[in-house]
């Protein structure tokens, strides 16, 4: 019995047609009604203060400054330089403005903002759990124990957990493939097929849906002290070693037109 | 190359309008004519031709039709950007006000239009697109001061907005403050660094300004004008208002040079940062350069040949008559 002798298992091809394909099916169907569900409870991101929109833009305009430096003047740079580092001491340019000074981190428990913006990531979690274990259930019920399919090509013993889920047998050969198994295999694989269906931008997949989550960072994280980015910023400005852009302009145009023609 | 009702209109040139607004009716009925979009809700959505291009089209369109005085179709236009993002959207807004000025016969009805727009702002600060409307309200029925005043309120606002800093920019022009109108546009170059327009709008308003100097001051501004230009034309080497105020600059400043006295040619103040005046030499071959640039500019330009087709009718005909005027003062 031992050895390389190639197994053979007579499968009913009914199997095919009342397992295989319905698994399938209904995978890609689950994707495309998640894909619809977390579209509907997505919740609009809320809009910001204009107060906030001007702290946040004269700070983009102070890095703005820092980078593009060169093309105004140096007078002019001095200029906007002090207005800036006038305007942060006062601190005029803070959302909460002068008194909102020195209040340090709020807790981003009490800010509905922040509790809005948790409620909209269990939603989205929901929507992914709830399909994904109820499958799971049914699938276990109704066809676990069954090997659907053969692998057409050899693999290593250590896939034999991640194939042959559900099927207790030792010496089964690691080409086949319990139901369970195939389960995964298409909760994790069906993303281009999703990306074909739906566009590129879905949110059919969870294993993406988990990275985004991941990207976005710790939302207790919360609001950062504004004041001392804006102090930051200040000093930035302070230590740039200004040169201008028109400097030698006129040499570098004869140069460059001289070669050019 | 891309249809034309995809590309917004950037010029005020009335032609690109008039053409558009000839292929609005065949547009219009390309978009609605197919069978598909008379199915029932949920399948139409399966089968809806939805893309940025389509809306982008259907706006130049509204404002290509708005231009030409073709009021229905504008509004058809406007019906479908209105029913596909709601009426509360910022863009669409700023739209609507757009056809309610369009459409206004007199000007109550364009005060009632600003009290449309004081609502909507009263409600949401944050709608820029409605406060820039309001702006441009204010300017076109006379109210420079006001406009300017508003825009003043949005930039403080919004520092990193750089098309209401250009349109500041300009309001400070039309009323003669040339120092405003500079600083704002350094703060559009502090946001856009590579706009060669803007660094020749830039020379062309310390070019205004120079006009009102003399001495020293007068040949510092017209120096650091004739950079503003150099510096343009070496981001873009075809910009012909690059050329023509390289021409005029160093044409002006060959005159101031060449008056002054020996001192004030070295008398650069290095702590406040200012540039040494160019040497009398390097203005000289600058103005050679721009002059026979120029002149290719207008020959091919006004053959129209193949790459050299994109410049403006007017633009050429005044670059044409500095070259004219020149080469008489030359002959005399």
């Amino acid at each position: 019995m031992a050895g390389p002798v190639e197994q053979q298992i007579h499968r009913d091809p009914a199997l095919f047609y009342w397992i295989l394909l319905p698994i399938t099916v209904v995978m890609i169907l689950t994707g495309i009604l998640r894909h619809y569900l977390s579209t509907l409870l997505q919740t609009t991101p809320k809009k910001q203060t204009l107060l906030k929109m001007r702290e946040q833009r004269h700070l983009m305009r102070a890095r703005n400054m820092n980078i593009n430096h060169a093309q105004v003047s140096k007078a002019s740079f001095n200029r906007r330089k002090e207005w800036f580092a006038d305007k942060v001491k006062e601190g005029t340019l803070l959302a909460d403005g002068p008194e909102g000074r020195g209040k340090g981190k709020p807790n981003p428990l009490s800010d509905p903002a922040m509790m809005e913006g948790m409620m909209g990531m269990m939603k989205g979690n929901v929507a992914m759990m709830v399909p994904q274990s109820l499958i799971m259930g049914w699938i276990n019920a109704f066809f676990s124990g069954y090997v659907i399919m053969k692998l057409p090509f050899p693999l290593t013993p250590q896939f034999k957990q991640m194939l042959q889920a559900g099927v207790g047998t030792r010496d089964l050969d690691v080409r086949w493939v319990s139901s369970l198994s195939w389960y995964f295999l298409t909760l994790f694989g069906l993303q281009p097929v999703y990306n074909f269906i739906l566009g590129s931008n879905n949110a059919a997949s969870q294993v993406a849906q988990q990275m985004q989550t991941q990207q976005q960072g710790n939302p207790m994280g919360g609001a950062e002290d504004m004041e001392k980015i804006f102090k930051a910023e200040v000093e930035n400005l302070e230590v740039v070693e200004h040169w201008y852009v028109l400097d030698g302009v006129e040499d570098r145009l004869l140069a460059k037109l001289a070669t050019g023609i | 190359m891309p249809p034309p009702y995809l590309t917004a209109p950037t010029s005020s040139d009335p032609r690109p309008a008039l053409s558009l607004f000839a292929q609005a009716p065949s547009f219009l009925s390309s978009q609605t004519s197919s069978w598909w979009s008379s199915l029932p809700y949920p399948l139409s959505l399966f089968l809806n031709t939805e893309s940025q291009e389509k809306w982008a089209s259907y706006e130049n369109l509204f404002l290509a039709c708005l231009r030409t005085g073709d009021h229905e179709t504008a509004y058809a236009c406007l019906e479908s950007l209105t029913d596909r993002f709601g009426k509360t959207n910022d863009h669409v807004l700023a739209l609507q006000g757009l056809y309610q000025e369009a459409t206004a016969q007199n000007t109550e009805e364009l005060e009632e239009v600003m009290k449309a727009y004081d609502e909507v702002l009263k409600d949401d600060p944050t709608i820029f697109s409605v406060r820039k409307r309001r702006a441009a309200l204010l300017r076109s029925v006379g109210k420079s001061a006001e406009a300017i005043a508003d825009l003043t309120v949005l930039v403080d606002a919004s520092p990193t907005d750089a098309e209401a800093w250009a349109e500041l920019a300009d309001l400070h022009l039309s009323q003669g403050n040339c120092e405003q109108a500079f600083y704002c546009l350094e703060e559009v170059l502090l946001v856009m660094p590579h706009a060669w327009n803007m660094h020749a709008r830039l020379g062309e308003v310390v070019y205004m300004s120079a006009q009102k100097m003399d001495g020293g001051d007068q040949m510092k501004a017209l120096a650091e004008s004739m950079r503003r230009f150099c510096r343009s034309i070496e981001l873009c080497d075809g910009y012909l208002r690059g050329y023509y105020g390289l021409r005029l600059t160093t044409g002006r400043l060959l005159e101031v040079l060449q008056g002054a006295k020996k001192g004030q040619l070295t008398a650069s103040d290095s702590l406040a940062g200012d540039l040494a005046p160019p040497s009398i030499g390097t203005v000289k071959k600058l103005n050679e350069l721009a002059t026979s640039k120029l002149a290719e500019i207008v020959r091919r330009g006004t053959a129209g040949e193949k790459g050299w087709d994109g410049y403006s009718e007017a633009e050429l005909k005044a670059a044409r008559e500095l070259i004219d005027s020149d080469t008489q003062k030359i002959q005399r």
